[in-house]
């Protein structure tokens, strides 16, 4: 009885800053997801309008479209990751020369703040001043402008996050990979399997947990991306890049409609949660199996 | 089925060389067991023989072909690892059909393979675990299992008992002997564990530090060790070794300690001179009770039971003595004994070899 007392005592200055900073903002935008308020509207104040906000959404193209937009952008930036950092791993798992230093300047990108990132692949990048579109240009005759054709403003921001991210999976995946036991593989070499059959049968089925578990961590990271995005391209050109981060902050600061930005988010959070509980189930499906004796 | 030959077979990491040239030959369907103090190298022989190391001098032959360039899945054998090594993610069934389903022998065959092996080890009710929900044994069995179902040309053995309990380690070495006498497939065995060897092995390979000490069938090691390793390696509790000198006078021979004591001998040693320096083993067991030999003093005394195992000094020398009787002395008593003469083996001090 009065132990657990004591443990609540323990916990209470936690669950406090969680209430304020954790619960009270999401019952928040809960409450807000469902009134009509917005500054410039003809009434400003804010009035209950029921699930109106969710209906609107529905039908809303550009919402829609920046979705679609994100789920593309995060398909293709963790795929990518996962591919190149497994690579990676493989890599560092051998001996070569140079083999620290390489691994050391690699993880780099991952200690740079976002906005930074951002800065620098727009320096980089940016038409008429960047290096990269004038050395392109001038090297292989390659136009190179983001502030203009969207494809390659959807694919400056895919390995943008690319380079920002793939040492994170390739750090993850070589931790995994080194503590593989190494007997299943001497056993499938002497079952006879070739490398592609060690790879396929061996090394994947063993590494899925750790992949499976970057993927998780690394798509909810990429499907809130924002302040990379918006120094590189601004969202643009046009709607190009405006991931659903970037359209939920343009709704709700710049046209300041509260309630409609607050139901996008509780959508958006909606089907995050919908994903990752897919990706879990995954996951704990398998360690079940495993602890069924 | 194959024989299997080593030639001067050498293995250096780096700068270190820790196999020095082992030759070895092994006859089609024989048990040869590789046995050794840890670190003397038997891994590491076993694994080049599998393809999991290179090969740094000498040559491998396995059915007469020499494999040396060959990479595991061309030499058709089949290995055990100490821990098992099975497919955490298989269950036992495709353990066992793992490398059938690579070669892409039709299901039905597999099926059948897997039966025959599930049903030679006694697994058939546990084809649909995984690995974790099985005990040691069971571990320990599929990874047999596995290796038969290749019938492969050689099985190879790295210390496959030594993770389990002792009960159990003596069940499954009968088990692996009924196999082999049932499978005759050429084995490689290797093992830290005197015991095993002289009970499984057709023929034993002693090693230490590297290179082979002596190459022969159990019982010859334990009758004529070829020098002071082997002696002292072979048999349970280890053979006594006594320094002395060795003293000739017309038929009679005899192994004088430097306190004196005199060791008969039922002859003189081949090869030995008057007066040189030897080592006098003799085994605990070899040693018997009552007058007209040596007087040791107790130091210890162990009953196990079914024999007594005495801990003594025979002048400044500690021996040990295995009797079937019970033995009621108290320490610092003194004891006669009688170490037979006819079963005493004498070794050269400096070189070590027998004499
Ligand atoms: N990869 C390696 N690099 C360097 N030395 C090794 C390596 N593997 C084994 N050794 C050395 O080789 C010797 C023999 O090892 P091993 O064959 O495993 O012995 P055993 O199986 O007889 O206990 C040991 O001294 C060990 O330290
Ligand atoms: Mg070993």
């Amino acid at each position: 009885m009065r132990s657990s007392t004591v443990g609540w005592l323990f916990l209470a200055p936690t669950l406090v800053i969680l209430f304020i900073f954790g619960v009270l903002p999401f019952l928040y935008v809960l409450v807000i997801g469902f009134t009509q308020w917005n500054s410039f509207a003809a009434d400003p104040t804010m009035q209950y309008n029921g699930v109106e906000n969710f209906r609107r959404l529905m039908f809303d193209d550009q919402f829609l479209y920046s979705l679609w937009l994100t789920l593309k952008f995060g398909f293709f930036a963790v795929a990518s990751q996962i591919l190149l950092g497994y690579l990676l791993a493989q890599l560092f798992m051998r001996d070569f020369p140079g083999k620290g230093f390489f691994r050391t300047v690699h993880t780099l990108p991952l200690v740079i703040a976002p906005i930074a990132v951002g800065a620098t692949w727009r320096l980089l990048l940016v038409p008429g001043l960047g290096p990269v579109p004038y050395y392109l240009n001038q090297w292989f005759g390659y136009e190179l402008n983001i502030s203009r054709y969207i494809d390659q403003a959807f694919v400056a921001t895919v390995v943008m996050d690319i380079w920002h991210w793939t040492p994170l999976v390739t750090l993850t995946l070589l931790a995994a990979l080194a503590s593989l036991p190494k007997e299943p593989f001497e056993q499938a070499q002497i079952d006879g399997a070739n490398r592609f059959q060690i790879f396929w049968h061996v090394t994947l089925p063993l590494l899925k947990p750790a992949i499976l578990a970057t993927v998780f961590i690394r798509l909810m990271d990429a499907l809130r991306t924002v302040d990379e995005v918006w120094m590189l391209t601004g969202g643009g050109p046009g709607a190009a890049t405006r991931y659903i981060g970037l359209h939920i902050w343009r709704v709700v600061f710049p046209k300041t409609d509260y309630g409609y930005g607050a139901a996008m988010s509780l959508i958006t959070l909606y089907l995050t949660i919908v994903m990752c509980w897919l990706l879990y189930a995954g996951l704990v499906a398998r360690r079940d199996l495993k602890r069924a004796e | 089925m194959a024989p299997v030959t080593l030639r001067d077979v050498k293995k250096r990491y780096g700068s270190v060389q820790v196999i020095h040239g082992v030759s070895v030959d092994i006859r089609d369907g024989e048990f040869v067991v590789l046995v050794g103090p840890s670190g003397c190298g038997k891994s590491t022989l076993l694994r080049m023989i599998a393809g999991l190391e290179e090969i740094s001098g000498g040559e491998v032959s396995i059915g007469g072909r020499v494999v040396n360039d060959k990479p595991p899945k061309d030499r058709d054998i089949a290995m055990v690892f100490q821990n098992y090594a099975l497919y955490p993610h298989m269950n036992v069934a495709d353990n066992m059909s793992f490398s059938l389903r690579l070669k892409g022998v039709p299901k039905a065959e597999i099926d059948q393979k897997v039966k025959r092996a599930a049903s030679i080890l006694a697994l058939d009710h546990l084809l649909d675990r995984l690995p974790k929900q099985l005990s040691g044994g069971q571990r320990q069995r599929v990874a047999m299992g596995r290796a038969i179902v290749r019938d492969p040309q050689v099985f190879l053995f790295d210390e496959p008992l030594s993770n389990l309990d002792a009960k159990l380690r003596v069940q499954m070495r009968v088990e692996i002997k009924e196999l082999h006498q049932r499978l005759k497939t050429t084995t490689i065995y290797v093992t830290h564990d005197q015991i095993e060897a002289m009970t499984m092995a057709d023929k034993i390979v002693v090693m230490h530090d590297g290179i082979v000490e002596q190459i022969g069938a159990p019982l010859d090691l334990y009758d004529r060790p070829a020098n002071l390793f082997v002696a002292g390696f072979i048999g349970s509790p280890s053979m006594n070794f006594v320094d002395g000198t060795l003293r000739l006078s017309g038929s009679d021979a005899a192994v004088v300690t430097a306190d004196g004591v005199a060791l008969p001998l039922a002859r003189a040693p081949a090869g030995g001179a008057n007066g040189q320096s030897v080592v006098y083993g003799i085994r605990p067991e070899h040693i018997a009770l009552g007058d007209g030999g040596q007087r040791a003093t107790v130091s210890v005394i162990e009953p196990t039971g079914s024999e007594t195992q005495v801990f003594m000094r025979l002048g400044s020398s500690p021996v040990v003595g295995v009797f079937r009787e019970r033995i009621t002395a108290r320490p610092d008593e003194a004891l006669a004994i009688r170490p037979d003469p006819a079963l005493a083996h004498v070794f050269d001090k400096v070189s070590g070899r027998r004499l």
